[in-house]
């Protein structure tokens, strides 16, 4: 038989933000229109992992608006605050929390004024979708639009902002000891390979991602960043290698920088653990990073558990994977 | 921040409105429609191209660069060297060891040299290949090994060691003592690139208020802004940096890409400028994820329960620092896993050679150190006849229990929940392994 399957497992944990005493901050900017639509200013990027999308959620379910009135305009140095970098998987949990401190305020604004419309204490009152509530009623008694126009009729205050801090110290410069980051990430992978004896070629049969995403502020968005980093872990460990000669690449260009392609990426089971955490927004916490870390380490260990030969330089190619097997027959130590 | 709300009310449905609900990402209908305006999309009236002229050797004293020839490609109109910029020649993330343009030496081959912008990308592309650069080659430092070699040439000022972190808990000697086992690797991670779909790209020009403005596929526009500012000689508050919608970052971007080059070349013809990265410029120039050597020994109990964890960690930042040193201290800080190790040696050496340079990349070190990590773990398992899954229950982290560094966990410690996931994943699938 020349082909053997095996299955590998990795963990990780993954400090959330900056560190290291490195300023961690996120903020946003927040008004409601005559009209009671919301816009958001948030001064976060997003790559295409759906931080706006995140800060349009969290903005809807503090003001009580309904997603489709928020709009979000995301990291222009004219129009928003600064909010750090979209990077160390922190724009959730750092920018949650400046947009949450930001909507919370427009709501209690919007709230003061719906109290003094109908003669109640702004505490008895909440906001969904849209509509102003008494606090257990099935029926509204006016919508936000309604308040916010009577806001700007009265020249209130109808925005605001928000903005949070979570930078930590740095650890000790000799130990190293300290609470180097806010939270951690935490993930799990199991990986299933095929390695051809023959060839020394491993193939993905299948990988299972359980990510600790806090709470799920969106749960397809998590996936697919559970989804993209398994697939980029795919690269990582097996194909994608820039060969420098003398300093000089040589895989400048796609024919020879190898990604993985739909041919090579498995299955991807999803498996999102919700393990609250309660310096996140709503419990939330990143998971862009700790979604791709776990997969190499798996691949590697799936790789050992199918043919009993530890690979210990990525990636394992299989130019690598079949020298190791054949050292290993030369010795004696391998069972085709 | 106020603690969310639990509480049902009448008006909602569970026990948040929007909150775990996966509505449509708010940008998926243009992408999805091909509406979207990425920086390749975007036209302005005189707009012209860009194209950056790499150095090609990885280190080099520059004797000179004759741009005499590229001058006269019908259509050229600028060609820039680092005499051209009208301020600070220096830009960098942590420390300030970047050229905007290369100006005494070569130290990667991927150094900028000049700028072209022309009529057509055509035009461009002759250009930067009429440009003749007289370069006298220097002993380049290759690897970690060369770096380390006292005798190697220093690529900065300072030496090429940049940093050293240590991470120290317990006592290494009773940790050895108290082993039952004890697995002894050395792990080599590669270069990797991020290879967004998108590369580097960005859009400038000089706004009717007198506001250079710069539109690029960029992770931080305001860091932009506080490097763009200085080397063009502009008060940052005449500088204004866009995130155009961008296909992908994943770290890469949040250095400095195409957007002083672009914004410099815009000043200098008075015409809106657009800079796009070719792939093949994409693969060479930029930072990507650094190849670390990692020599790991860790011991456990034959119950299962580690013991120490004894690691040295080299990583090879290349010519440019970018945020090396805070990938490699991560690396360190990282490198004991989700894990309860009662004594700690892990030394991390962040160090310069005349490679490609690295900087953020997805995983930020973390991803390196899990490789050897997870690994050793494996390794122990074997040796003890535990399973890969029973050995990492044994020794996760959990609520009252320290980090490498001592950090106690609270409640949201979750390694443990996410192995028992695979396991009873596994268990309900009728997945074994194959050797334990």
């Amino acid at each position: 038989m020349t082909k053997k399957r095996g299955l590998g497992v990795g963990s990780m944990f993954y400090g959330i933000g900056y560190g290291f005493n490195r300023a961690d901050i996120g903020s946003a900017y927040i008004e409601m229109a005559d009209d009671g639509t919301t816009t958001v200013y948030s001064g976060a990027c997003d790559m295409g992992q759906g931080i706006m999308t995140v800060v349009a959620q969290v903005a809807a379910e503090v003001v009580g608006a309904h997603i489709d009135t928020i709009r979000v305009v995301a990291a222009d140095t004219t129009s928003t605050p600064d909010a750090g970098p979209t990077s160390g998987s922190r724009a959730t949990f750092v920018q949650g929390i400046a947009v949450h401190e930001a909507a919370s305020d427009l709501h209690d604004q919007l709230m003061q004024t719906a109290a003094g419309m109908f003669e109640c204490e702004k505490d008895e009152l909440e906001a969904h979708n849209g509509d102003v509530y008494l606090k257990g009623a099935n029926a509204p008694i006016a919508s936000l639009a309604e308040v916010a126009a009577r806001v700007h009729l009265l020249g209130g205050r109808c925005a605001s902002w928000g903005w949070h801090d979570n930078s930590t110290a740095d650890v000790d410069p000799e130990t190293s000891q300290g609470d180097a980051y806010a939270s951690y990430g935490w993930a799990t992978q199991l990986a299933e390979v095929e390695v051809d004896t023959e060839t020394g070629h491993v193939k993905v049969l299948k990988i299972v991602s359980a990510t600790d995403a806090g709470k799920a502020i969106n749960p397809v968005a998590v996936e697919g960043q559970i989804q993209g980093g398994a697939a980029m872990g795919v690269g990582y460990a097996l194909y994608e290698q820039h060969i420098l000669d003398q300093g000089v690449p040589r895989t400048d260009s796609m024919a020879f920088y190898l990604v993985p392609t739909s041919m090579d990426v498995p299955e991807i089971q999803c498996e999102i653990v919700e393990v609250f955490d309660p310096k996140g927004p709503f419990g939330a916490k990143g998971i862009a990073e700790p979604a791709t870390v776990p997969t190499t380490p798996a691949i590697l260990n799936a790789i050992y558990d199918a043919i009993g030969i530890r690979i210990t330089d990525t990636p394992a190619t299989p130019e690598r994977v079949f020298q190791a097997i054949q050292e290993a027959r030369a010795r004696g130590e391998f069972e085709d | 921040m106020a603690q969310p709300e639990q509480v049902t009310s009448a008006a909602q449905s569970g026990p948040y409105d929007w909150i775990g609900s996966s509505v449509p990402k708010v940008d998926a209908l243009d992408k999805a429609l091909g509406i979207t305006q990425y920086v390749g999309d975007m036209q302005m009236p005189g707009m012209l191209h860009a194209r950056i002229r790499w150095s090609g050797v990885p280190h080099a004293v520059i004797r000179g660069i004759d741009t005499s020839d590229a001058e006269k490609v019908p259509g050229v109109r600028a060609v820039l060297t680092a005499g051209d910029i009208p301020g600070v020649n220096r830009y960098g993330l942590a420390v300030q060891d970047q050229r905007v343009l290369a100006d005494d030496k070569v130290r990667s081959a991927a150094d900028p040299v000049a700028l072209v912008a022309a009529e057509t990308e055509q035009a461009a592309e002759e250009a930067i290949n009429k440009i003749k650069l007289d370069l006298e080659p220097l002993r380049p430092v290759l690897s970690i090994e060369d770096a380390l070699d006292p005798t190697a040439p220093a690529i900065h000022e300072g030496g090429n060691l940049f940093a050293r972190t240590t991470v120290r808990k317990g006592d290494l000697d009773q940790g050895v003592r108290d082993s039952d086992v004890i697995v002894e690797t050395t792990y080599r991670t590669h270069l990797m690139d991020h290879m967004a779909m998108e590369t580097e790209s960005s859009l400038a020009y000089m706004d009717p208020t007198g506001v250079l403005t710069i539109i690029t596929s960029t992770q931080y526009p305001y860091r932009d802004r506080r490097q763009i500012a200085p080397a063009l000689n502009l008060s940052m508050n005449k500088v204004r940096v866009v995130q155009a919608p961008i296909g992908g970052g994943f770290g890469r971007k949040d250095d400095i890409t195409s957007e002083i080059h672009a914004g410099l070349l815009a000043l200098k013809t008075h015409r809106p400028v657009r800079l796009i990265y070719t792939r093949q410029d994409s693969l060479i120039a930029n930072t990507k994820r650094h190849p670390m050597l990692m020599k790991f020994r860790t011991g456990a109990r034959s119950d299962g329960r580690l013991t120490f964890v004894d690691a040295d960690i080299y990583g090879d930042t290349g010519a440019y620092l970018s945020l090396g040193a805070f990938v490699i201290k991560k690396a360190g800080i990282h490198a004991c896993g989700p894990y309860d190790v009662p004594n700690i040696r892990v030394d991390t050496h962040t160090l310069y050679t005349n490679n490609l340079s690295s900087g953020a990349m997805r995983g930020f070190g973390v991803l390196q150190a899990a490789m050897a990590h997870e690994s050793q773990m494996d390794q122990l398992a074997h040796r003890l006849g535990i399973s890969p899954i029973d050995i990492r229950l044994i020794n996760t982290l959990k609520p009252g229990l320290a980090t490498g560094t001592g950090q106690v966990m609270d409640e949201g410690c979750g390694i443990e929940a996410t192995v028992l996931r695979i396991k009873e994943y596994m268990e309900s699938h009728d997945l074994r392994f194959a050797r334990s």
